[in-house]
This record gives C-alpha cells, sequence and structure tokens, in this order.
C-alpha cells in the first residue's frame, strides 16, 4: 500500500515537474508583460490618454516604415519647447537637448533577428496599434502586452481576408516573416 | 535541337578534387565518444540558455533627425563608380546612413544599368579595416595641420628654388580634378602631371593620335557592329570599359528580338571571357597579334583596292579562319569592328586601318566623342624614373598609383624615391608605395566624396558623398587645393567647373541651379554638343602612308622574330575580372569570387596547354618554375584546354604585400615580368623555360562542385539550326504530385544563356545583397563556398578548340521540389507566390535538402562564418559589418541556405505597390542578380501574368527548363545558346 502510495507520489511528482518545465522552456524568450524602468519616465497615459496625442505623431516611422522608431527629442521639444509646465523628467529632456545626446531608452518589444517585421505593412492594412501593443494609452510605463510569439503573430494571419484589390491576405508563407 | 557536342566541366579537376574530397572525409570521421561529449555539451548549453534572461537592448533615438533619413528605409544616392576609369553610374543603397548595395544607374547612356563584380565589391572597400585613420608623416600618426605645415613649407621651398614637382596618377577621368592639375601647371611652372596606368594602353593612344590626331581612345561601338574580330582584347572582361561593351554586345546577341545576331571571332593566346563568348575562337601565340591583323589587312586592302606594302608573315596562323573573318567583316563594311589590346603601336595602326578601309570610323569607331580612359603614357613614365634616378625630382605626389608594386622595376622605382626630397602619397593604406613616402594623406572612399567624371567626352555623371567620412581622410582634390593656398572646398570647385565650363553649352536654358539639381539627381548629364563639324572621315594620304609604313613594320617584326628554341615558350600576362590591375586585391569578395573562365578563387597560377602539360609532365596544381633571364617566379599550374600551345598566361594583380592581411601572400606578383618595346610596357614575351618544381600546391576551384553528374544541362544549338527548326511542342509529363494551388502570383525568372558572358558580376552582386559569408580558401578547397548563385561552366569539343558554355546557377524553385519533400523539420517550404522558402529558425540542419537537390544550389553552414576569429574577413569586424544588409538575416552555425529570389526584395515591391494603393507591376521587383547584368540576360516577373516579359521569354522557341524531365517544374528557366557559326 505505501509502496503503491509512494510509487503514485512520484509519478505525479515527476509529471507536475516534467509539465512544468516542459511550459517554462515554451517559454523561454517570449518576455510578456516586460516593462522595463525607462531613463526618462515617460508617461503614454498622459501623452496618448489624457492628451489624446495619435500614436502617429510620435512614431511617424510607422507608417512608411519597418520600424515605427523611438520619436528623436526634436518631435518633443515641438511642444515642450512651447509649454511652460515643467518636471523632473522634463527637465532631463532638455538636460539631453542641451548636452546634445540622445536619450537610451530600453527597447520593450524585442523580436528575434530572424524575424522580419515591418510596421508599416500592418498602418496600411488597417490593423490598429493596440491590436498588438495593448491599450499603451492606459499605461504610465510600457509593458509587453502580447507574447510576441509566432503562434501570437499566425493566429491574426489565418483569421484575416483580403481587405482591398492592393491589400492581399495576411497570408502564412513562411517567407513573409522570415528570411 | 539537341546538341552533337558532349559538354564536360572539366576532365582533370574533377579526379583532382573528389581525391580532396575523400582526404578531407577522414577529418571529419567522428567517435561515439565524441558524439556523446557534444551530445550532452549541447544538452547542458541549451538548459543553461532557457534558464537566462534576455540581454536589455537599448532603442536610441536621433537627437535631431535629418530629414531625408528614415530608419529602416533605403536612401538612395545616384554616384559615379571609382573602381576603374570607366566611371560608370551607379545608384547607391544606404540604410540608416550607411551604404550598403551599388546598382548601376539605368540613366547612364554608357554603362545603362550594369555594372561588374569589382564595382559591385567597391561597397566593401569602404568598410575595409586596413584603411589608413588619418593622415601619417615618416609613417607615424600625426594632424592634418601637421602635415599641411610640413608639406607646405617643403612645398614653398621647393617653388621658390624652381625644382621640379610632380603629380604621379593613374587615369583621372574627372574634369573638375584637371582643372585642378592644370591651375597648378599654370601657377607652379616647375610642376607637372604624369599618367600613369598599372595595365597600358599606351600604344592604342600612340596609334589613334596618329591617325585621328585625337588625344583619346576611339570609343568603340560594339551595339553597332554585326562582326567583331577581337585580337587579344578582353572587352567583355577587362578592356578598357567592359561593363558599357557587354551592354552594347549583348544588345547584338538576341536572335529573337533583333532577328540579327552579330558573328564574334576572337583571336587570343589566353582563354579569356571574350574568348569564350566568341562564336569562333581561335588561338594564337601572344606575339602573333600583328601577324594576324596584319593578314587581316591585306584581305582586305585586296577587296578595296589598295596596295598594302607589306608582305605577309609567315608563321602558323590559322589561314581559314583569318579568311572566313576577313570574308564577314567586308561583307558587313560600316558595321564590323576590329579591336586589339597590343600594346605595339604599329600593330595598333593596322587595326585603325582595317576599320578604316571597312568604313567603319564614325559607325562602329566613334572618334568625334573618344573615350577618355587609359590616358597613360609610358615614355613618359619612363623619363620621370630616368630622372628621379638622377635626383632632378624634388617633389613627387603619387595619387591612385602604387608604382612600387606594379611598376615592372619596382626597386628601381624605389631606389628613384630615395632621391626625392619630399614624397606625398594620397594611398588609402600604407600600401608598396606609400609605406615609402615621406606623407602619406590618406584620399575619401570614392563612396564619401564630391566627384565628377568624363569617361567619354561630353558624357558626364556626378559623384556624391553618401556617406560622411568614416575615418580622419582628406580628398585628394582637397589636399591640392590647400598646398595652392586656397580653400580646401572641392564641392565648391566642382560646382565652380560645371558653372563655368558646362552650364554655357546646356542647351535647354536652364539656370545654373536647376542644371546642377538634375544633373545630381540623375547622376549623369550629356552635353549637348554642336552639330558635327568635322566633316567625315575620309582617309587622307598621310593615314595611308601611316599604316603602309606600320603594316611594314608589323611584317618587319614577324620576320625578325625566328622560330623560337622548341624548350622556349611565350608568356602572356592578363588581368582576371576579378582582381583586375591588383588594386582591389584585400576584397575578400573578389578574391572569393570563382575566375569567370578557370573558376579558381584566392589565387593565380600558369595557365598551360594541355598539350604542353603533357610535354612537361604536369597535372593541374603541380607547381611550375617558370624562369627569364632576369627573374624566377613559382606558381602551380592549371590546364586550360584552348590555350595555345606555346604561351602559357599569368594573371596581374596578386602577390600584394602591403594592401592587408585578406591579400597577403595570395598568388605571385607577375608585374616584374612586363617588358618594354619601343617605350610601351608589353604583357607578352618570349624565351621562357619552364621546370616542374617538384611539388604541388592545391588550386581551389570550384570548378567540380556541385555537379549535375553530366546530364544535358546546358543547352545550345546554332543560328540556322534555330532559324530553320519548328518549335518543338514539349508533352506535359506525367507527375506524382498533387497540383499546387496558386496565390495571385508566381514569381520565376528567365536567363537568356545567349547574352549572357559569364561576367560573374551577379556572384558579388548576390553576396553582397544576400549577406553571403566570405569562406577563405581551405573552405573552398574542401567544397564549402557559399555564393548562392554560381556560373558553371562547361566545355566540350576538341582540346586545342574547345568550346565553353556558362550558365547561372541558383536555386530553381521548383514548383514540385525535392528538397521539400525531404525535409523532416518542414523548413523548406513552398510559398503562395511559388517561391521555394528557407526558413533558417526551422532548420536542423540534417542536409537531406542538399542530397536531394538535383541543382546542387543549396549551401551549408559549416560554421558560424560571421564573428569568428576562424574567418577573418569582413564579418569578424564592426566595420566590415556595417556593409550587411539589415533586411536579410545573417544564418548561424549549422543552418542550410539558398537562393531565396531576394525574396526581400519581392517583399519590398510588393509594400510599395500597397503603400502607393497599386498592383505590383512587371518590372517593379528587380533581382540582385537582375539589376547588376550589364547584359540584362536575367529576368525577373510574375509568370501567372502572359505579358509579363519573363512569361513572354518563356514561351520563346529557346527557352527549356533545366532537368525537365525529372518534373520539378522549375520557376527559373533558361534561353538557349546561340552560335553564330560561319558555315564556311
Amino acid at each position: 500500500m505505501l509502496r503503491r502510495f509512494v510509487f503514485l507520489a512520484t509519478a505525479i511528482v515527476c509529471l507536475i515537474s516534467a509539465g512544468l518545465v516542459a511550459y517554462e522552456m515554451s517559454r523561454v524568450g517570449v518576455h510578456q508583460g516586460y516593462a522595463p524602468e525607462q531613463p526618462i519616465a515617460f508617461s503614454h497615459k498622459l501623452h496618448a490618454g489624457d492628451s489624446r496625442i495619435q500614436c502617429l505623431y510620435c512614431h511617424f516611422g510607422a507608417r512608411t516604415s519597418r520600424h515605427a522608431g523611438i520619436p528623436p527629442v526634436n518631435v518633443c521639444m515641438n511642444c515642450h519647447g512651447m509649454l511652460t509646465k515643467q518636471s523632473v523628467d522634463i527637465e532631463k529632456l532638455k538636460e539631453l537637448v542641451e548636452r546634445r545626446q540622445p536619450a537610451q531608452w530600453i527597447k520593450v518589444h524585442n523580436l528575434p533577428d530572424f524575424v522580419y517585421f515591418n510596421h508599416s505593412q500592418h498602418v496600411i492594412s488597417g490593423v490598429a496599434c493596440q491590436t498588438c501593443h495593448g491599450p499603451v494609452e492606459t499605461m504610465a510605463r510600457v509593458r509587453q502586452q502580447a507574447p510576441l510569439t509566432m503562434g501570437w503573430c499566425i493566429q491574426c494571419h489565418r483569421s484575416r481576408q483580403v481587405s482591398g484589390p492592393h491589400t492581399p491576405a495576411a497570408n502564412l508563407d513562411c517567407g513573409k516573416c522570415h528570411y | 535541337m539537341a546538341n552533337d557536342l558532349t559538354f564536360w566541366k572539366n576532365r582533370v579537376h574533377v579526379e583532382t578534387s573528389r581525391e580532396d574530397l575523400e582526404t578531407n572525409r577522414a577529418d571529419l570521421e567522428t567517435s561515439r565518444r565524441d558524439f556523446l561529449t557534444r551530445m550532452g555539451f549541447v544538452l547542458a548549453a541549451s538548459a543553461l540558455a532557457g534558464c537566462s534572461r534576455g540581454a536589455v537592448q537599448k532603442a536610441i533615438p536621433f537627437l535631431i533627425k535629418p530629414e531625408e533619413t528614415m530608419p529602416g528605409v533605403a536612401t538612395w544616392y545616384a554616384s559615379t563608380c571609382g573602381a576603374c576609369s570607366a566611371g560608370c553610374g551607379l545608384l547607391v543603397k544606404t540604410r540608416d546612413g550607411r551604404p550598403i548595395k551599388i546598382e548601376g544607374n539605368t540613366e547612364s547612356p554608357l554603362s545603362g544599368g550594369g555594372t561588374c563584380a569589382s564595382g559591385q565589391a567597391t561597397v566593401l572597400s569602404l568598410y575595409d579595416a586596413e584603411r589608413l585613420k588619418g593622415p601619417t608623416w615618416l609613417g607615424v600618426p600625426v594632424t592634418w595641420q601637421d602635415v599641411d605645415a610640413r608639406i607646405e613649407e617643403r612645398l614653398r621651398a621647393a617653388m621658390a628654388g624652381r625644382h621640379n614637382l610632380v603629380l604621379l596618377s593613374g587615369t583621372i577621368v574627372s574634369p573638375s580634378t584637371r582643372a585642378l592639375i592644370a591651375e597648378w601647371k599654370a601657377r607652379v611652372p616647375t610642376f607637372r602631371h604624369v599618367v600613369y596606368d598599372a595595365v597600358s594602353f599606351s600604344a592604342l593612344r600612340r596609334a589613334t593620335g596618329a591617325c585621328f590626331a585625337i588625344d583619346g581612345l576611339p570609343h568603340y561601338r560594339f551595339d553597332r557592329a554585326t562582326t567583331i574580330v577581337g585580337i587579344g582584347a578582353d572587352f567583355l572582361g577587362t578592356w578598357l570599359s567592359p561593363v558599357e561593351f557587354t551592354r552594347q554586345y549583348a544588345r547584338r546577341r538576341r536572335p529573337d528580338a533583333a532577328g540579327v545576331m552579330s558573328r564574334h571571332y576572337q583571336f587570343e593566346a589566353g582563354v579569356s571571357l571574350t574568348g569564350t563568348n566568341a562564336d569562333h575562337r581561335v588561338p594564337i601565340a601572344a606575339s602573333q597579334q600583328g601577324a594576324v591583323a596584319l593578314a587581316i589587312l591585306r584581305r582586305i586592302a585586296i577587296e578595296a583596292g589598295v596596295e598594302t606594302g607589306a608582305e605577309q608573315v609567315d608563321g602558323a596562323i590559322d589561314e581559314g579562319a583569318v579568311a572566313s573573318a576577313a570574308e564577314d567583316l567586308w561583307r558587313h563594311r560600316g558595321a564590323s569592328l576590329v579591336v586589339s589590346g597590343s600594346q605595339d603601336t604599329a600593330t595598333q595602326i593596322v587595326v585603325h586601318a582595317i576599320n578604316a578601309l571597312l568604313g567603319n570610323i564614325g559607325t562602329t569607331v566613334d572618334i568625334e566623342s573618344p573615350s577618355l580612359q587609359k590616358q597613360g603614357d609610358d615614355r613618359s613614365l619612363a623619363q620621370l624614373v630616368d630622372e628621379m634616378e638622377r635626383g632632378d625630382i624634388h617633389g613627387l605626389m603619387l595619387y591612385g598609383v602604387n608604382p612600387a608594386y606594379d611598376f615592372p622595376d619596382a626597386a628601381r622605382f624605389a631606389r628613384g624615391l630615395e632621391s626625392v626630397a619630399l614624397t606625398i602619397s594620397f594611398a588609402d593604406r600604407l600600401d608598396e608605395t606609400a609605406s615609402l613616402a615621406h606623407a602619406v594623406c590618406p584620399d575619401h572612399h570614392f563612396l564619401e566624396a564630391w566627384n565628377d567624371a568624363e569617361a567619354v567626352t561630353a558624357s558626364y555623371s556626378l559623384a556624391q558623398p553618401a556617406i560622411a567620412p568614416l575615418l580622419d581622410t582628406r580628398a585628394a582634390q582637397d589636399s591640392l587645393l590647400k598646398w595652392l593656398g586656397k580653400e580646401p572646398d572641392f564641392y565648391a570647385y566642382v560646382r565652380e567647373f560645371w558653372r563655368s565650363h558646362i552650364h554655357p553649352t546646356d542647351a535647354r536654358g536652364r539656370t545654373f541651379d536647376e542644371l546642377w539639381d538634375h544633373a545630381l539627381h540623375d547622376g549623369v548629364y550629356h552635353r549637348d554638343v554642336p552639330a558635327a563639324k568635322t566633316p567625315p572621315f575620309r582617309p587622307s594620304r598621310a593615314f595611308t602612308a601611316a599604316w603602309q609604313s606600320a603594316a611594314h613594320e608589323v611584317a618587319g617584326q614577324g620576320r625578325s622574330s625566328a622560330a623560337p628554341a622548341a624548350d622556349r615558350y611565350e608568356l602572356h600576362l592578363y588581368e582576371t575580372v576579378a582582381i583586375r590591375d591588383g588594386r582591389h586585391a584585400n576584397n575578400p569578395w573578389l578574391q572569393e569570387l570563382p575566375d569567370p573562365v578557370t573558376k579558381i578563387t584566392w589565387g593565380n597560377y600558369l595557365v598551360l596547354a594541355p598539350s604542353l602539360a603533357r610535354r612537361l609532365g604536369v597535372e593541374s596544381g603541380d607547381v611550375v618554375r617558370m624562369g627569364i633571364p632576369d627573374a624566377q617566379i613559382e606558381l602551380p599550374a592549371y590546364v586550360q584546354p584552348g590555350q595555345s600551345p606555346g604561351t602559357v598566361s599569368i594573371a596581374l594583380g596578386y602577390g600584394r604585400q602591403h594592401a592587408g592581411k585578406v591579400a597577403y601572400g595570395v598568388g605571385a606578383n607577375a608585374f616584374p615580368l612586363v617588358t618594354s618595346f619601343d617605350g610601351e610596357r608589353q604583357y607578352h614575351r618570349g624565351g621562357v623555360v619552364l621546370q616542374k618544381a617538384g611539388r604541388s600546391e592545391p588550386l581551389a576551384t570550384t570548378q567540380a562542385h556541385h555537379s549535375m553528374e553530366g546530364r544535358p544541362i546546358v543547352r545550345t544549338t546554332t543560328l540556322s539550326a534555330l532559324l530553320s527548326e519548328e518549335t518543338e511542342a514539349r508533352p506535359e509529363a506525367a507527375s506524382l504530385w498533387a497540383d499546387r494551388e496558386g496565390g495571385p502570383h508566381r514569381w520565376g525568372l528567365a536567363i537568356d544563356l545567349n547574352s549572357c558572358t559569364g561576367c560573374s558580376a551577379c556572384v558579388t552582386a548576390c553576396q553582397a545583397e544576400n549577406n553571403v559569408p566570405v569562406v577563405g580558401r581551405d573552405e573552398v578547397l574542401r567544397g564549402r563556398e557559399m555564393h548562392w548563385i554560381r556560373i558553371d561552366a562547361y566545355t566540350g569539343g576538341s582540346e586545342d578548340h574547345p568550346e565553353t558554355l556558362v550558365q547561372p546557377m541558383m536555386c530553381q524553385h521548383c514548383q514540385n521540389a525535392p528538397c521539400e519533400t525531404v525535409c523532416p523539420v518542414a523548413a523548406t517550404t513552398h510559398s503562395s507566390d511559388g517561391l521555394n522558402q528557407q526558413v533558417y529558425n526551422r532548420c536542423i540542419g540534417t542536409r537531406y535538402c542538399e542530397n536531394n537537390c538535383p541543382y546542387k544550389v543549396r549551401r551549408f553552414n559549416w560554421f558560424r562564418y560571421a564573428q569568428n576569429e576562424a574567418f577573418d574577413f569582413n564579418m569578424n569586424n564592426p566595420v566590415g559589418r556595417m556593409v550587411l544588409n539589415p533586411d536579410v538575416t545573417v544564418r548561424s552555425r549549422g543552418v542550410m541556405e539558398k537562393c531565396s529570389m531576394c525574396i526581400q526584395r519581392v517583399q519590398d515591391g510588393k509594400l510599395l505597390a500597397k503603400q502607393e494603393g497599386r498592383s505590383v507591376a512587371d518590372g517593379d521587383i528587380k533581382t540582385a542578380c537582375q539589376q547588376v547584368c550589364p547584359a540584362d540576360s536575367i529576368v525577373f516577373g510574375d509568370l501567372n501574368d502572359p505579358e509579363s516579359r519573363v512569361a513572354r521569354m518563356r514561351a520563346g522557341q529557346r527557352h527549356y527548363l533545366v532537368l525537365d524531365e525529372i518534373g520539378t517544374k522549375p520557376n527559373v528557366g533558361y534561353l538557349m545558346k546561340i552560335k553564330n557559326r560561319s558555315e564556311a
């Protein structure tokens, strides 16, 4: 009886730990929920949420380039050059301009080098920024909302249909993203 | 349309390479113990990798973004190639401020969108880690102020003392730079300019001056010639302006389009790229160029009813070939062309006379707007060296030349340098000559500088910086301006030159700024020349007298060269398509480019005919000691069918000692073997003794690699057969595969084997576009070169008169791909656009696909070629990696790769159409191999669209699919090679 119990218990423990290991292994390189502290505590909630600044005003690269891009400081200064309100972080920004040094942001959304992703392709096809980046306009500090795994990409690519004569359907060709 | 010849890749090398592969296999044996050790390591490593968090990555935006730069989007600048003096128009692709790819400028009336292999590779030279980081004085790095102060002080002293100052440069095709030099001449009476080309055209220049009274070379027009005779001139590979000539030549090699196909005779000693393309190739001894020209002249003169006054030279010339060449020339007089690579002025005058008697002057030989390339004058250089030895030269500036390496008597030049009080070099590295100079003032790379070019009179092009100078360099022109006491701003100088010299003749009524902006945008500008003021060329009495005496001289030379002794041979020195005169020797892309004819990489060798090899008892790879009275050189032999039996050939440009670590010790320098005759440097000589050295050195040839084992892969027919034959209807073969569901597109390529010359520019273009690594000589010897596209050469016929066919071979993107069915992890799959895709992150490296590929186009990453000390080429240093295309993955070890049909360009073309709200149009997308091709032989397009260019080519009579019978249904098709043979 005891022997049987021990055997069963061991088997269950083994199975659970194997399952946990397998799960953890499948999450290698997945950084869902990653929200690093940034050198300047820029709040998307304040800018995109409360002030309703369009995403593409700052991330203008998303319209034409594969990179959405982080706005150069001159874009920040378009407004902050005129706004009188000051804070410690705005001071940091102005200091950078004076020292002529760009800000060193911590990249939140990282894709592996063997994946080609193009922002403009998705923006033209009418995919909202929030589809992949989550409700950024509510985030005081940006965090990675989606897992950004291939399975997650594919899910969306499977469901999308032809959206116009010149915008062919998102397809499942490997060579769409891997080359 | 089957051909009756059996083609082989190379009889000799199939044997040797197999042996090499056998010996290498022994090194690769793995014991069970090794296997378990490695297995354990891999498990432990992957467990460790799983535990770690990814490294924190930073994203650093611009502080203030320049308006014209968008991260991730390419910016294109029109510019001019600086690889040689042909000055081809370029479009430079820059990404995030870095030039990463060079493309031909389709607006250019000369090069028309084509480039050559060395032009393609110059973008890598920009990131050469051996470039000087700033000026040096006596080998010590100094500041520009410091070096300027020292130089200016000495120059002032020299000017005050009326001492001789000389600028020794290569050919300068920049009119603004020439104006600047003229200004030096005007300001400094004791200053003079000597031009020196390592591979000289000085005889052709002298002959052209004597016959037509022009200072330049004729501008040849192969596109107007129905009969072409080349006498030792490799005009498709290395001679004068190969890109332009290939483009012109290819236009006359499309029998179905133009209906007319040129007939090309080539008389030459070594087998050149041009020779392999000829309809009739006739091997001659290197010294027989004059005799062949004279024999043709005699026959043409008889037809024209003119007296030559010179008798026939006795010698073993193929009279039949000469007769049929002369007959064809006469039949197409006015639309024929004879060119010669001879460095004998009399021979070149004879060639001009042939063209004049044929009425070709003004049609195929344009002397109205002469070519301004190759301005080198051998006699003035010889005189300069004499003066240097006597100590008469006080200051010497060296610009774009390296005489301590490529002057035949380099030691004498170096001795002469010692007596010069001030030597300044503008070299970009401490090369053989710069390391002997007092001051080195490194020039910009041409992609960093402003410049202009006029390679052919009235055809201008501009060069603009595509990147800010990477290093503390300064344009040579800025240095010259500074030392003349002017503002060192060559940009302003070029603009001013254009304002004062070019704008006044502009007939379109534009302001100067409009003209400049247009010219800068287009990259090229054609000056409107007033209607021809000179009457059409008529042979004058003086001209006739000149060529008659030249013919007499050539006949005399033929007689005086008595029959050589049986054990004395002739030597012929030539340039290879990749390395040319050695200037780009430190470029690993070029070193690893298989020679278009021999397919050998990394080094030079002694080419000899099979009959001579048998007589000497040597085989390819055996080292031969070649002796001439004053020098000796040891090189491995290469047995080449078609080589003239009495002549051995050696490539110039190798054996660089101070070019950098890539070039160091690769091959042997053949420039010391160059001789002189009648004041002109000669690239052939007699009295050569050959001896077996008793050892061997393997040749890193790719010829027998990736062989398709003798199946009928390359097909050919003759023009008459093509015109007479009915198109065979090809029955559809039964297939085991179900038909594929088609997508909106089916991308495919059509490759015209008839216009393809095999120049191999596509190989380098593909390497640049797709981040193809360089693997080095040892790995090439193991058959592991990584090129995605290769040029297969097949040889057939007799060993004295072989026929060579070339075929670019890359992934055929089969509809029923054998690789896809054997991949256990579905790492290679078919796309809805008909492409065969390779997914690196899925690949586990079983190599089943490579084994099952009937075309042998898949390449395996045996090592990590990036950031690996064992492969110390451009991918091993941070500067060299700047050339990498950010849109293409750098592959890791253990994965398979192959031609993707430039899927990144396909995606880009589709995206652009999407952004502009339209469908992809035919011609929107060009693969890298297509874009570079000077012959326009490769066409990419949508096979689903029956109106696309590629679909129309596929519907043509000459089209075939390689290994069609095995049912792979490739999306890449070929148009059969046509030989336009004389029936006589």
